[in-house]
Formats: C-alpha cells, structure tokens, sequence
C-alpha cells in the first residue's frame, strides 16, 4: 500500500534524470585523476636525501605560531642563506597538532627531520624510542655548547642521554596591570614579592561591585590546565614538589607540599584570587581585558599584551615562605630515531649556528626570549625584554619542572592538574586529595 | 500536543500530502484563532532559528571584528569596528588557495565515487537476492558502528607502507565507500516500487541497464542527500587529514585552519574569517539541492 | 545468529535468495530458472565487487589489525609485543574506564531521546505553513553542516565566563555561574550536551518531515471523522506512521552519541577532572597522549562490541512496536 501511494510523484520525476547522473560519472573520471596529479606533485618524492648538488633539505617541525613566529624563521632564513650545504625548512603548527601527528609521522615516511617540543614532554617520547642520542652533539667542543645555560641543556636529558638541544629557555615572570594597581589604591611600582604580600593584596585587586558573588575582576589569572605548568611551581615556595629529583619517589604527599597547595587552595576559594577553571589561554584573555590584576606567564605575551595597550610592569614571581624558585620552559630540539649520518651532520651544523652569538641575538631581538647564553645579552638591544627575562636574579633560580621523568606529561595532564581542579571545586579536603593523587604519582613513576 | 491543531492554514503552499489545506478543520475553528495560532508559531520558530544559527551569527560577525575587539570585556554581538583584514590574512598565513583545492579534490571525489559505489552495493543489496546477503549486511551494519578512531592507527600504517601517507589519493581511497551510505541507499531501493524493473527485466535488460537507467533516476533525491552527507562530512573532517598529511599542502582546510587554534594564542578573527570561507561550499551544496533534500529522506525509513 | 531480526526483510526477494532457485516459477522467462538465479547472485556479488573490497582492505583490515593490537603492548614506533588479555583485564580494574563508560553512557541516555523528542517537535512545527517556515527550517538544519570542531570553538568562546556572549546575556538577568560553564562539574557535561543535540537535531528534523510529508492526508481526515482530537490523532496517527523514521533517527542518534568526541575535544578536553571524559575520548588519550594504542584499542572494542549491543536491543524493541500501513 505504501508503495502504491508514493509512486504517482516518483513517476513524474522519473523521466528526465539520466543525465545528471552521466555528468557525475564524468566528474568522478575527473576527480580521480585530478587527485592522482596532486598527490604525485607534493607527496610523492622523498626529498630527506640530498640532491644532486649534495644539497640536504631538513624538514623542522615547531609550534612557534605566535608572535616568536617570524623571529624563528628569520634565523633560518639566516641559516640558510650563510652556507650552501643544508636548507631548513620550517613547519610551524600548534604544540598541540604536533604532538598528535609526531608519532604516526615519524613512524612514517614524510615525516619530520627536526622535531622542537617542550623539553618537559621530550623524556617521554625518548623513552618510547622517538629520539636519538645526541650526547656526540655536545662532546664536540666545536659546537661551543659550554656557553649554553646549563639549566637549558639539562632539560631534555633523560636516564643520563641528552636528547635534545635548546631551543629556548626561558622563566616565566609576574606581569602585574599597573592601572589596577593604582584603582585599587597600590603603589603601581611595587608589585608582591612574597606570598604574603601577595596574599594581602588579594582582597584589594578582586573586586565584586555588584556584590553578586561572582566578582568583575581578579587579582590572578592562574591557568589550572592546558597551561605553562605555573600551578605545580608554587608548590616549590615552601619545599615541596611533585616528585623527588631523581624522579623515583612523589613527594607530593609530603607536608611541603600540603602547605603550599593549602595556602593557594583558600586563596582562591575563599577570597577568590582567580577564576576557578581556566586554561593558560583563558587566563591569557582574562589579563588582556584587564580582568585579571597578575599573570604569572613567558615572554610570549609582551606582544599581544603590548598590543591591547596595558600598562603593564614585569616582576620576579613572589617567593614562597622558605624558598623562591621561578619556574622555567624550555623548548628542544631533537633528531627522530633512524636519522642517517648525513642528515644528523647537517642538522649538528643548524643547532650549531641556531645557537651562536649571532643567531641568538636576531632571536631574542626578535621574539623577546631570553637567549640561551648569557655572552650575548649585551648585543640584544631591539626588544626590551630578554634582559628582563633573562636577568640573572631570575634566571639563577629558575628551574624546569619534573626534569628526565619519562611520565611527565602524564602526570600532569591525567593527576596533578585535575587534583587541583578538584580542589578548587571544594570535592574534597586538599589533604586527602593530594595523599590519593600521589600514590597515583607513585604508580607512574614506577611503571 | 497543540501544535498539530495549527496545521494548515491555507496560507503558504502546500509542500506534502500531510498539509494539503483541510476545509472541515477551516469550518470548525474561528478565523481568528487560527490566524493568532499562526503568528505564534511563526514568532516562535523564528526564535528558535536565530538561537540555533547563534554560533553561526557570532561567527560571521567576528570574522570582521579586529582582534582586540573580538578578545575584550563586555562582549557585543555586533562588531564595534569592522576590519576586512582577516579575510586578507588568511590567504598569506596558511596556502588557504591549495587547501581549498585539495578539499573539493577530496570532499568531491570521495562523494562521487562512494554514491557510485554505496549505490551499486544497496542495488545488489536491496535488489538482486544471493547467498550471502545476510553475512553482507551484518557486516555492514557492523561497520556503520565502528568509531572511526578505531582504525584509525592500522589504516594509518598501512597506506604509509604503500607509500599514500601525504597524498590526496591516501586521503581518498579509504573513503571510496561508506556503510552508512549502503545501509541509507539499501533503504531507499527497498521502498521502490518494483513494477518498472520487473518490466525491464521481462524485456531482456541487464541488471546494470536495470540499476543505471530505471533505479538511479529513480533514486536522485535520496543521492543528493547521500552526497550532501558524504560531502560535509569529509569536507570538515579533522582528524583524518591532521593524521594523514605532515605538511599542509597536502591537507585539507580544517586541518589548515587548525592552525589558527595555538595553545597559548588562538587567533579567533583569522579562523573565524577562514571557517566562513571554507563553510560557503557547503551552504552552497545544501542550498542547491535544499528542494530534493526533504524528498530524498522521505521513503527512506527503516524497514 | 545475533542479528537475525534485523534483516528478516518483509520482501520476498530475500526469502527467494535462501532457498534453492528451483522455487522461482516465472512463468515468461525465456531462460531456465536455476540458470537466472545463478546468473543473478553472480551479477550480485559484481554490484558489491567494489564496495567489498574497499571495506576489506581499508576496514576490516585495518579493525582486525587493531584487535591484534588490543593483545599487544604498542606505541607505533616499536614492534607491538604480545600481553595476551592483559589490557582487557587492566581495564576492568582502570577507573578512568570506567568513568568514561559512566559519561557515555550519561551522554547517550540524555542526548538520544531529548534530540530525538525536539526534532520531532520541530518537524511538527516546521510542517505547518507559516511565513519564515523555510527560514528556520534552514537555521535548524544549518549546524549539521558546519564543522563540529570548528563551531565547538564559537560555541567555548560564547560560553566563556569573562567575555563570552552567552554568559554575558545571562549574567544581565540575573543568572550568573561561580566559575566558567565549561569548567564547573556541575555544568561542563550540561554544556557538550546541549552543543551535541543542537549539532545533530537539525538532521533527524529533517528525517521527521519527510516522515510526516508521506502520512497520507486521507487517514487524518478518517480520524476526524471518528473524533479523534488533536492528541489522539499524533498519539494513533502521525506517531506510529512516524515509527519508521523514529527507528532509523533512534538507532543513528545511539550511535552518534555513543561515539561523540568533537565538541568534548574542542571545548572541555574531557575536564574538569575527566568529568565529560567519554570512551572515544580515553581512546584519544591513551593513544596520542599516553602512546598505549594497544590499550587503546582495548578500550574501543568494548565500546564497539557495547553499541552493537545496544543497537540490537534498539532495533528489537523498536522494532516490534513498529506498524506497516
């Protein structure tokens, strides 16, 4: 019956539409050997070995995509054109995109020849056999590696093989909104530079005028996720920390740590310090629309914040009750398990000019990093924000979080940043979540 | 429920049997009531329309905003300043021209070939009776609920070893065919009615004359909406081409505007403006064949 | 065998197909019938010739491949190594699998029949004529063809606690959250709902309207005659001729939901604390962020093996409530 019904408007429109139907058959012809051409033209030939002209093409994979961007490949662009024997290539990405496309890339054929990422997830995929060793770069006196900083080079050693050579390296600073300051009745020039002053500044720079609860400005802006790991270095201020140096043993259990964790948890509950539930780019926006008095962030910002107009001032980070450590990023380079001679020699030359006198001086005029050694600062004359970020009472007590521990990124991502999460929403007490979260610490350092 | 009470009105044209006009409901209910019934589903469809496209509207509106505005405190719908540099930027920041070729490259030959294909294979489905039918519709059915994320590694190891990793056709070939496309196609071929073919059959016509000259025309509204399906899904797939292609020449333009999203910078005017532009195709796509849309699902229940 | 009701087919053809071809009598055909039919399932399995072996190599290849993985210790760059039902048994005692299980199955028990029930509100409305009838029709449809990845991120911007649109809007009457929408536990899961309903209702909508547009109008007109109301009529008319569509849309929506991934990705990145974590986003994370594709694959084989499932159940039950008219 239902058939029956429907067929009479069928009829009708059955009649005239061979046609169409030729056309797409054509098209999918078409289409076909369109895709064939395509293909063939980009991804057919490997071009990782050198050509004719005994020319080697690296391919260098980055996630250099904001402000650092040009800055990055204008030393390349420099690389390139001093000498005739290596060209680099520079593939810039989100982090994000990289990390997710690394493995199955290098697992592959195309994929790339150069791989920067943070030195911190580096072990990681070193232990998954990513990376090859690149102790022989640094046994070579010819490639001047003593003038790096040492904190730099150390961070992408895993189980005693350095992995990695530095690309960046760099502390994270207070950037503290001078106007808000002054509108909340502080001397515009003295930010905290402890804990407590901090802490008694709190109630002054959160301000809730409608009185609803929910207030229209903050005195952070303290990312707890998705973020430069800013949350985890407080816990240095009092002595704690996640884990033990060697990376064997989680101490984020320990009193230390409980104190730190405490003494943030009630600031930001009770007297809301920050916006509970932000990501590093949300805290970002919330310090750019002036709703957020304190970022404690990298160089990176100076240009989108210098952009939206702030008045803003740079600072060490407030010290904790007994110690004062600054926490540093450092992003590396390494080479990808397999890399022929060839193509590690001429990779050594990059890394070797990437950090030399000249090319750290074009970087940090250009993307306002510190550059990764100190003989240099001198010359850095066009931004005035390496020798902020890179001032020696910073820098000599920076260090990079969980340094050579393979579940790094892990414990991160999956334990300590939800924990905290967790605590920030009250499920639980402080104490008896970070007990949990560091047996299961304990488990992944043990895997 | 009373919106079934408001039913026809008389006032628009009559798109389906279901609304032809009824002149008992006109006799029995007041002139005004029903004109006031009217306005109010008017109004409040409407409504709902604008909170759907919402997301779309504030798209469109901040692809012309500069960045500064987009980022600050208190948000406006409507840009304060209007800017035409993203739709600009764009070209230069990311080779926006080759993704675009490469994505009607990909999204096209992939909706082509998999109409051509899921269709021959619902006709065999649905028409032809053969041992083995059974097994065959499990198995499609079966891979109809098979989260693509579960292939996604072995497939993506196998085309790097026949050398298709970073190529269109590696991007294209595994998606030549689709179950959900056989099983919605096999669906449809069902409710046909059988008379037309049985006659051809009686007069001697091959089985490939049968498909390609009686059923296919039959069937054009329900692969129009087939090929909307095919072709936005893989127009705005991500993953797929994030995975398969290292460089971005041989991606496809999600992934190129991927790009745009950084961790510690996202640049909102730029992908917003980029997005605009990749969804046109699309809208473009479903405007077109906006009319045989409706039709072509209407037959095609389960059975 | 499992599926059997699914593909009992009320046409003759596939009866005919099972048994021996002796039992097709037509009377004209010029040839022998067991000839024909043989010829006839030849010409068949050309027709899947394609299809099939596209499936084979790029599916079913590749789906056996990652149940091999399921039993090894993999991270793409080393030979996989055999651990046998180890990661089966690993994930039995895995909380965060079953905290993910939890969220899809949360997600599908909400977002299946509240997407279901509004397309079907739509259509019904979306049916009568009206001016501005093509335009919301057009705005409701919309969604399902714009990238999900890429209007999560509109979508995580409006709802921004600071500068998002949407917050800002109802901050104004009154309704203000303590922290951001995506990030408070109370509301994150909330939030990736209503994004997947508003997504996909626009598709099952228009699935709906074709549904209504092919009820005859003669078998309302009988009804009105009897005195059926308004009510009766949807309740014994439109819906049970509907149930056609209500199976295909039920049966989509389940699986939509159980495999949703994007908008989680794009806007919560399965937080705060794993609280919108679904199964394919585990299967993401313990694969591209953990490098465990062996556990991984583990993982999506539950998933796989729990919606074919509940698909069953689905087809089943709906199935028999179903009328043919």
């Amino acid at each position: 019956m239902k058939t029956q019904q429907r067929r009479g408007s069928r009829e009708r429109r059955s009649r005239h539409t061979i046609r169409p139907l030729t056309v797409v058959a054509a098209l999918a012809v078409t289409g076909l050997a369109l895709a064939g051409c395509t293909g063939q033209g980009s991804g057919g030939g490997s071009d990782d070995q050198p050509d004719a002209s005994g020319k080697v093409t690296l391919d260098f994979w980055n996630g250099f995509t904001g402000p650092d961007g040009p800055a990055l490949e204008k030393v390349i662009e420099d690389f390139n054109a001093s000498q005739d024997d290596v060209e680099v290539k520079a593939n810039i990405m989100p982090w994000d995109t990289l990390y997710q496309k690394v493995l199955t890339s290098v697992a592959g054929n195309d994929g790339p020849d150069i791989i920067a990422m943070s030195a911190s997830r580096m072990p990681q995929f070193a232990s998954q056999g990513l990376f090859e060793p690149l102790d022989d770069y640094y046994s070579d006196a010819g490639n001047d590696t003593e003038a790096l900083a040492t904190a730099a080079v150390d961070a992408s050693v895993f189980d005693g093989v350095n992995y990695g050579v530095p690309v960046n390296f760099t502390p994270m600073m207070m950037y503290y909104n001078k106007d808000l300051f002054t509108a909340a009745g502080l001397d515009p020039e003295k930010p905290p530079t402890t804990w407590d002053e901090l802490a008694s500044m709190v109630p002054k720079l959160t301000v809730d005028e409608n009185g609803d609860g929910q207030p229209e400005q903050f005195a952070m802006a303290l990312g707890d996720h998705e973020t430069v790991p800013v949350f985890a270095s407080l816990l240095w201020g009092t002595g704690g920390s996640i884990a033990n140096d060697d990376g064997t043993k989680s101490t984020l259990g320990d009193p230390e740590s409980i104190e730190a964790l405490d003494f943030w948890v009630s600031l930001i509950r009770d007297q809301k310090a920050t916006q509970i539930g932000m990501s590093g780019a949300d805290a970002d926006k919330l310090f750019q629309t002036q709703k957020a008095a304190i970022e404690i962030v990298g160089p990176w910002m100076t240009t989108g914040f210098d952009e939206a107009g702030l008045n803003y001032g740079l600072a060490k980070p407030p010290a904790g009750p007994t110690d004062e450590a600054v926490l540093a990023d450092v992003v590396s380079m390494g080479l990808p398990a397999g890399t022929s001679d060839a193509q590690k020699e001429a990779a050594y030359e990059f890394f070797a000019y990437w950090n030399s006198v000249e090319a750290q001086t074009t970087w940090s005029d250009g993307s306002g990093f510190p550059p990764n050694r100190a003989d240099v600062a001198d010359k850095v004359t066009a931004s005035p924000y390496p020798a902020i970020f890179g001032a020696a009472e910073v820098t000599d007590v920076s260090k990079t979080l969980l340094p050579g521990v393979a579940s790094g990124g892990p414990i991160m991502e999956t334990i300590f940043n939800p924990s905290v999460q967790k605590a920030l929403n009250g499920e639980g007490s402080v104490e008896d979540i970070f007990t949990d979260a560091s047996a299961q610490v304990q488990a992944e350092l043990d895997k | 429920m009373a919106i079934t009470a408001t039913r026809p009105t008389g006032a628009g044209k009559p798109t389906g049997p279901g609304e032809a006009s009824t002149a008992s409901a006109r006799r029995r209910r007041p002139v005004n009531t029903r004109r006031a019934a009217t306005w109010l589903l008017a109004i409040t469809s409407i409504a709902i329309g604008l909170l759907m496209l919402l997301p779309i509207i504030w798209m469109v509106f901040t692809a012309f905003k500069p960045e500064s505005d987009i980022v600050s405190a208190p948000p406006t719908l409507w840009p304060r300043e209007l800017t035409l540099e993203h739709f600009v930027e764009v070209w230069d920041r990311i080779p926006f021209a080759r993704l675009y070729v490469n994505t009607i490259v990909f999204a096209g030959s992939v909706t082509i070939i998999s109409l051509l294909f899921d269709s021959m294979a619902a006709y065999a489905l649905a028409r032809l009776p053969f041992k083995g039918r059974a097994v065959v519709m499990v198995l499609i059915l079966l891979l109809l609920m098979l989260p693509f994320q579960v292939t996604l590694i072995p497939l993506y190891d196998m085309l790097n070893g026949l050398g298709l990793t970073n190529t269109l056709p590696g991007l294209i070939i595994p998606r030549m065919t689709n179950a959900f496309g056989i099983f919605f196609l096999t669906q449809f071929f069902l409710s046909l009615p059988k008379d037309l073919e049985e006659a051809a059959r009686v007069d001697g016509a091959s089985e490939w004359r049968i498909y390609w000259g009686i059923i296919m025309p039959l069937s054009r509204p329900a692969l129009l909406t087939l090929g909307l399906f095919h072709f936005q899904y893989n127009w705005n797939d991500l993953l797929w081409p994030l995975v398969m292609s290292s460089s971005v020449e041989t991606s496809t333009l999600p992934a190129g505007l991927a790009l745009f999203m950084g961790q510690h910078v996202v640049e909102y005017g730029l992908l917003m403006a980029g997005s605009l532009l990749a969804m046109l195709p699309v809208i473009l796509f479903f405007l077109l064949i906006q009319r045989s849309f409706v039709a072509g699902i209407a037959t095609t229940g389960l059975k | 065998m499992l599926p059997a009701p699914v593909l009992r087919e009320r046409h003759t053809m596939t009866t005919t197909a099972e048994r021996p071809a002796v039992k097709l009598p037509p009377p004209k055909r010029r040839r022998p019938a067991l000839r024909v039919s043989g010829r006839r399932s030849l010409t068949a399995w050309l027709f899947l010739t394609p299809t099939l072996l596209i499936l084979i190599a790029f599916t079913v290849y590749p789906m056996v491949q990652a149940l091999y993985l399921s039993f090894t210790d993999y991270n793409l760059i080393r030979a996989a190594e055999w651990v046998g039902i180890d990661n089966y048994t690993e994930l039995l005692s895995d909380s965060a699998f079953w905290n993910a299980f939890g969220n899809t199955v949360l997600y599908a028990v909400v977002v299946t029949p509240v997407t279901v029930v509004l397309a079907l509100a739509f259509a019904l409305m979306l049916n009568q004529a009206f001016h501005g009838r093509a335009f919301a029709r057009t705005a409701i449809f919309l969604p399902f063809i714009v990238s999900l990845g890429i209007i999560a991120i509109a979508w995580a911007f409006l709802l921004d606690p600071n500068i998002g649109l949407i917050s800002h809007w109802l901050s104004l009457v009154g309704i203000v959250p303590e922290q951001g929408w995506l990030s408070d536990p109370r509301y994150a899961m909330a939030a990736v709902m209503i994004v997947g309903v508003w997504k996909n209702v626009g598709f099952y909508m228009v699935i709906y309207l074709a549904g209504l547009q092919s009820i005859p109008v003669d078998m309302y007109e009988a009804a009105r005659l009897d005195g059926a109301g308004v009510w009766q009529r949807f309740r014994n008319v439109t819906l049970p001729l509907l149930s056609n569509q209500t199976l295909l849309v039920s049966v989509l929506a389940l699986i939509a939901t159980l495999q949703a991934f994007d908008q989680i990705y794009v806007m919560t990145r399965g937080g705060p604390f794993f609280r919108t974590e679904t199964l394919v986003m585990l299967v993401y994370r313990e694969g591209f962020q953990e490098l465990r594709f062996g556990y991984a694959s583990a993982i999506s084989f539950v998933l796989v093996l729990f919606v074919f499932i509940l698909s069953m159940v689905q087809f089943g039950y709906l199935r028999r409530k179903q009328v043919t008219y």
